[in-house]
């Protein structure tokens, strides 16, 4: 008697559970559109309380906005990109209508299909054709579809440390222009001041990631096109030179800190507690010392473009807003008017830009002007930053190396196929070369080529 | 549940006057659909979090999906694909390294420690109390703290060792010391809650026994060997599977402490399946590698309950 009463139970239960979930599926998500008809936008990138002058911005944002955009409400979220939940989110389409990610996902996602394109809606907009394309570049498609704004667009530079370079006996407004003088200068910081003169991130793809700036330094690129797809350059004399750069700082030298194994956090926060030198990172890095980390004497930061050894080169980098591509097509609508509201406007329309930088200066914790590549043309650019020069609280001056190196150089985007996991393959490479006094160079890399282009040719199939 | 049901069902027809057949069969319906009343809730919950999850991940390991559009029948490809990459043999090595530490280092440590506190007359509870308090702290918390103790510069261990002259190491930042050192710390964590157990087991062993070997000559090390160890082996065997099937899927120290670095030497299954759904997308992927740890998994849990059913009826 007992078996049988079981299988029911486990029918019935069995039945309940795939009716239930059955329900969960087609249920349309709460955040649909509300009783009246209007759009509810769910946007990301809502600051956090504790940043009051930032959040107390974002909420009058959202005000101004409604106001203009009847028919349209703003709900903002502090989330951010997460990719523990970003994947269930997605699936169980409870993920914002906006969300905010680094510069380092919009390829994977794009090739992923997981956020969907704009081109269409921004076309709309009167400034559309003023963008400037190095910086929609990383954000679109090889067909030239655009997938979302960046915040502020930045080139990778060298961030430094201007107090460690006094007491190491460097000039702080003469930073290291080639690889070869960040090499002699971490030496010194390090032997001077028993700090790591500097570190390279290597966990979580970060490690990748840097090698590929280095690389692109040094005149190479990591992934070329040959008979129409993508094959991997890892094993190549720009590469091995970078590595071999990072060997020489790490073991011979020792000026590389006992620590490795970080991410960009982990540097930062080291940085924001003057124990580190130099690290490769963009002027966004200033608020996220000051900000998020603490950064008492903000006069120590300095950038400079990124050093070169012959390649003349550097790496795109900024926080960005992109749509998932489970969001409907009226709330695409609505997410772009507000990207161009929150991000663009501000980034073309000095008026707009000098308004939100004094309602931004009234607290002294926020970072105010800190310079960005320009989002549009030069000119426009020039006209922002003297609209909002009355309101600027960062330390200009030290940002100055880096505005007038970065022209100068070739802005690179990344790998076009699959970046991310080339740097998950290259993360090895660069733990091996910092963690292992006889890694053999040579041997790593010809193991990340062949790697390398196994998963290429996968990805391409 | 059910054996209750079953003996109302077989005593009420002898209390009371016979019923026609149909009447009986109609009572006991009512009786089984109380009975999966009540039993509902927790049906829909298990249903609805661990049943359905589970038919979902097996169904995944079979598609390709972006969990946005349809998914796509892929036959075997997925288990080809993970199959044939060569991290997937590094992760398992890997794993079978921490549990094969876990059990050298973090088995025995247990069982000493119990067999210290029993002998420890004054201020049991406080011995008890600190062996215990790892436990509580979240894990997270714990490791991040013990990140700090393995600092290659200012971290306590190097700092200490170096007082002695030993040092400095680097723990967490080589290939070769990395895993052990997540090892050492899981061993930390884990250890007050199956010294607890050992604890108990071993204030359940009867005190003749010991003083019987004690008359017969039998010195501290013999009475351990021959009369502590043997009464605990039920305890034992089964902490000791537990501790197989929980260190095969270790994730939260590689992923908080290394991220699987240095050189993937601390890539552990569970974080490469990770990897592949949270970072590269591939959810067939990464379901297809659970599926697998599923199967070696319910191979050990099957030894487990043979085992536990063998010892009981001993």
């Amino acid at each position: 008697m007992a078996t049988p009463l079981r299988v029911r139970a486990a029918l019935v239960a069995a039945a309940t559970g795939l009716v239930l979930t059955g329900c969960a599926g087609v249920t349309p998500a709460k955040n649909e559109t509300s009783s009246g008809g209007d759009v509810v936008l769910r946007v990301q990138g809502m600051p956090a309380p504790t940043d009051t002058a930032a959040l107390a911005q974002f909420k009058r944002l959202v005000q101004d906005f409604q106001a203009k955009n009847p028919g349209i409400t703003i709900e903002g979220t502090e989330n951010r990109w997460d990719p523990l939940t970003f994947s269930a989110k997605l699936a169980g389409k409870t993920i914002e209508d906006v969300i905010q990610v680094p510069l380092t996902e919009p390829q994977g996602l794009i090739a992923r299909k997981h956020v969907q394109p704009i081109t269409e809606q921004l076309k709309q907009w009167t400034h559309y054709q003023e963008f400037n394309p190095q910086v929609l570049q990383p954000l679109s498609d090889s067909a030239g579809q655009v997938y979302g704004i960046p915040q502020a667009p930045f080139a990778q530079g060298l961030v430094y440390n201007r107090k460690l370079f006094t007491q190491a006996g460097l000039d702080p407004d003469k930073p290291p222009a080639t690889w070869d003088e960040v090499r002699a200068a971490a030496k010194q910081i390090s032997a001077k001041t028993g700090k790591a003169g500097f570190v390279h991130e290597s966990k979580g793809n970060t490690g990748g990631w840097q090698l590929t700036m280095l690389t692109y330094t040094h005149g190479g690129s990591m992934e070329t096109e040959q008979g129409g797809k993508y094959v991997a350059a890892v094993n190549d004399p720009a590469t091995k030179r970078s590595l071999e750069l990072l060997q020489a700082m790490r073991w011979t030298d020792n000026s590389m800190g006992q620590n490795q194994l970080l991410d960009q956090d982990d540097v930062v926060k080291q940085f924001a507690a003057g124990q580190l030198g130099m690290f490769m990172g963009t002027p966004g890095t200033y608020r996220l010392a000051k900000t998020k980390f603490g950064m008492k004497n903000t006069a120590d930061y300095g950038v400079t473009s990124l050093p070169q050894a012959g390649g003349n080169a550097t790496l795109g980098g900024a926080e960005v807003y992109m749509v998932p591509a489970s969001v409907p097509k009226e709330k695409v609508d609505a997410a772009v008017k507000w990207l161009l509201f929150a991000q663009a406007e501000p980034q073309y329309e000095p008026a707009i830009a000098a308004e939100r930088a004094k309602e931004l200066a009234k607290d002294p914790k926020a970072a105010v002007g800190v310079p960005t590549l320009p989002m549009f043309s030069t000119a426009q650019q020039d006209k922002i930053n003297a609209a909002i020069k009355p309101y600027v609280n960062v330390e200009l001056d030290h940002f100055k190396p880096w505005l007038e190196g970065t022209p100068k150089l070739t802005l690179k985007p990344e790998p076009p196929i699959a970046a991310q996991k080339l740097y998950t393959i290259l993360d090895t490479v660069v733990q091996s070369v910092l963690t292992k006094r006889d890694a053999d160079v040579d041997a790593l890399l010809t193991k990340a080529q062949a790697d390398a282009d196994k998963m290429l040719a996968a990805e391409q199939k | 549940m059910t054996t209750l049901l079953e003996r109302r069902a077989a005593a009420e027809p002898a209390a009371t006057a016979p019923q026609p057949r149909a009447s009986r069969r109609r009572a006991g319906l009512r009786r089984e659909l109380l009975g999966l009343l009540f039993l509902a809730p927790s049906l829909v919950v298990f249903g609805l979090f661990s049943w359905w999850p589970i038919l979902r991940g097996l169904l995944i390991s079979f598609q390709q999906t972006n969990l946005v559009d349809p998914a796509v029948w892929v036959g075997l490809e997925n288990f080809r694909t993970v199959l044939s990459d060569p991290l997937v043999g590094k992760a398992l090595l890997n794993t079978l390294l921490f549990v094969g530490l876990g059990l050298v280092i973090g088995f025995p440590a247990p069982i000493v420690l119990a067999a210290v506190m029993s002998t420890v007359r004054r201020f049991a509870g406080v011995y008890r109390v600190v062996v215990y308090l790892p436990v509580v702290v979240p894990p997270v918390v714990a490791i991040l703290l013990w990140k700090w103790f393995y600092d290659p510069g200012s971290g306590l261990f190097n700092q200490l060792l170096g007082l002695v002259g030993l040092g400095p190491y680097p723990w967490l930042q080589s290939p070769n010391t990395a895993m052990l050192s997540l090892v050492l710390e899981a061993t930390w964590a884990g250890m007050g809650g199956a010294a607890l157990i050992y604890l108990a087991a071993m204030t359940g062993v009867p005190s003749e026994l010991y003083e019987a070997a004690e008359s017969d000559g039998a010195g501290i090390w013999r009475r351990i060997w021959h009369v502590m160890l043997p009464q605990l082996r039920p305890v034992i065997g089964l902490l000791l599977l537990l501790q197989l099937i929980g260190t095969i899927q270790v994730f939260t120290e590689p992923y908080i402490f290394t991220q699987g670095g240095p050189d993937d030497a601390t890539l552990t299954v569970l974080l490469l399946i990770f990897r592949y759904a949270f970072q590269d997308g591939q959810y067939g992927q990464a379901a297809a590698l659970s599926v697998l740890l599923a199967i070696v998994l319910a191979v050990l849990s099957a030894v487990y309950l043979r085992l536990t059913r063998s010892w009981s009826t001993k």
